[in-house]
């Protein structure tokens, strides 16, 4: 057992250097990633600067408690980043591998496919957490904002809820066995749920019908509460009562994440058509 | 002789050999169809949302807005420039990156050896873009008339007119960064940093006042600030007259651009062919 898993971290640590060499093969990618979330973050900016009487968000402060709408933002942009890191990086590499020609061979290896899916997320994840740092400390530096509340508790907060996410990453990776071509549904799929779940906006503002959806997906709690605890703002519900939901939503998606791929892979296998484009 | 200029084929039936082929792998991927439905209407959707929230609940914010943008439809304002991002975006991908595609199919050696001018896999594939994004414009409009209630108090045709006009300046654009992309072979880079670009300074989701004096001078180069400043006059009612200077700056541009793009392409061509890296990922 000891050695199974030793065998697996060998594997998952291959995977990661192997990465890690492909993505400083291209070094302008590697520059550009820290600053392509100011070409998203700026436009914002400038949006609610048109907004704003006096210099403050006095309409933001009306819906949440909080007149910084770029600590707002910046908070849901760093949540967001995992999110994307989690859905593409699963489901994407799969698709990578299936038009570089590489994904039977790698199938072939005596590893289990979750744990290659897994081993190419830990990349990703790494270089999501360093873009992170890297942007939140320039957009301090160009734009400004304060964070008032303790990291640690939104921290905690986090950390079920990126956990939880590979349970989704795991669905859209068998999306793309079957599909072929699911670039277009993790798109939208990843789109939605992040603006639905109010990465940039409060969920009050929207009408009835989505704001059901939005009460739905549990990213939504997420956000909610690490903005409360480091911003102040007012929650959709109590803090601890948030954190509980995400962690109860973990293991569900985490354990029905798992056994819908297992289902497509094993599908896979017996038709035939792994690497058909 | 006689013979080989026989043999030869037409440059005319290459590039609509290359449009054809580009629709048949469109369509061999049904999913296009349901982002072609789906994108023009919820793309804008987080920024309105946001308008809504910077606005407040008592309109607190709207005035600021008002007296920026001289208009309190903010639906009209982000549909109209979204729409237009939306465009570029997509051609960048698609148009933009079709060489760098077939690089990575391994496909671009062969059709390189076609005799005849290497800008036949190009105009081929602007040709299917084009096409694609004509319908993807119609869909939107309706979409955003039928579900949010949008509607332009200018001449649909004067409307139309605007998004032709755009169409030189936006694909010339493709010519210059489909050449740029097969010799830097990386696009994804590429595009986030060209289509970041506009959305941080053309005005797409607020009024450019709004920016610094230098980055309102840089604005008013890039081609899409005039697409989508003559655009929102339109929709405000405006008509040809007020959106002349627009119109042409668009053209002018746009030859521009084509003219750069050919030029950046036959550069790129030699340089390629000397090096020996045309099919290197």
């Amino acid at each position: 057992m000891m050695s199974r898993a030793k065998h697996y971290l060998r594997a998952a640590g291959a995977i990661f250097r192997r990465d890690l060499r492909i993505f400083f093969r291209y070094p302008v990618d590697a520059i550009f990633w820290v600053f392509e979330p100011i070409m998203w973050l700026t436009p914002l900016h400038f949006m609610s600067r048109s907004f704003a009487v006096g210099g403050q968000n006095l309409g933001l402060a009306g819906y949440t408690g909080t007149s910084d709408y770029m600590a707002f933002l910046v908070l849901g942009g760093v949540i967001g980043s995992y999110v994307s890191s989690v859905m593409w990086s699963m489901g994407f590499s799969l698709k990578n591998e299936m038009d570089l020609g590489v994904l039977e061979v790698n199938w072939l290896t005596p590893v289990p496919v979750v744990i290659q899916l897994v081993g190419r997320s830990l990349f990703n994840l790494t270089h999501t957490t360093i873009k992170i740092a890297c942007t939140m400390s320039l957009v301090w530096r160009i734009f400004g904002f304060s964070i008032t509340g303790s990291i640690w508790p939104a921290f905690l907060t986090v950390l079920p809820m990126i956990i939880g996410l590979y349970g989704l990453g795991l669905g859209i990776a068998a999306l793309v066995l079957i599909s072929k071509n699911a670039n277009n549904i993790i798109d939208m799929t990843h789109f939605m749920v992040n603006t639905l779940s109010g990465r940039e906006f409060p969920i009050t503002v929207l009408p009835k019908f989505l704001l059901g959806f939005s009460l739905a997906i549990p990213l939504t709690y997420g956000y909610d509460a690490i903005r409360g605890l480091l911003l102040g703002t007012r929650t959709l519900l109590p803090v601890a009562t948030e954190q509980l939901l995400l962690v109860v939503v973990m293991a569900i998606s985490v354990f029905s994440g798992y056994l819908v791929f297992r289902r497509i892979e094993r599908r896979c296998r017996a038709t035939g058509n792994l690497a058909h484009h | 002789m006689h013979q080989s200029v026989a043999l030869r084929p037409s440059l005319l039936r290459s590039i609509l050999r290359v449009a054809w082929r580009d629709i048949k792998i469109l369509v061999r991927y049904p999913t296009w169809v349901i982002s072609l439905c789906v994108w023009p209407v919820m793309f804008p959707l987080g920024y309105l949302f946001t308008y809504r929230a910077l606005a407040g609940p008592q309109n607190e914010g709207l005035s600021s807005f008002v007296q920026l943008a001289g208009t309190s439809n903010y639906l009209a304002y982000v549909v109209s420039g979204t729409i237009l991002w939306m465009w570029v975006n997509v051609m960048l991908w698609t148009f933009g990156g079709s060489l760098r595609n077939e690089q990575l199919r391994g496909t671009l050696e062969s059709n390189w050896l076609a005799p005849v001018d290497k800008t036949f896999l190009l105009i081929g594939a602007a040709l299917a873009d084009a096409a694609q994004m004509m319908l993807f414009m119609c869909i939107a409009w309706v979409e955003f008339y039928l579900i949010y209630g949008v509607w332009w108090l200018g001449s649909p045709w004067h409307l139309g007119l605007v998004i032709l006009a755009s169409v030189p300046s936006v694909y010339g654009l493709g010519f210059v960064f489909a050449a740029l992309v097969l010799w830097a072979k990386q696009i994804g880079v590429a595009v986030n940093l060209v289509r970041g670009t506009m959305l941080i300074f053309c005005g797409i989701t607020y009024p450019i006042a709004v920016m610094p004096g230098w980055m309102v001078r840089v604005a008013e180069v890039i081609p899409l600030t005039h697409a989508i400043r003559a655009t929102r006059a339109v929709m405000a009612g405006d008509g040809l007259g007020e959106i002349a200077a627009d119109l042409w700056y668009l053209l002018l541009s746009g030859a521009l651009l084509i003219a750069a793009g050919l030029l950046a392409l036959r550069f790129i061509q030699q340089r390629i062919r000397c090096s020996g890296t045309l099919g290197h990922h």
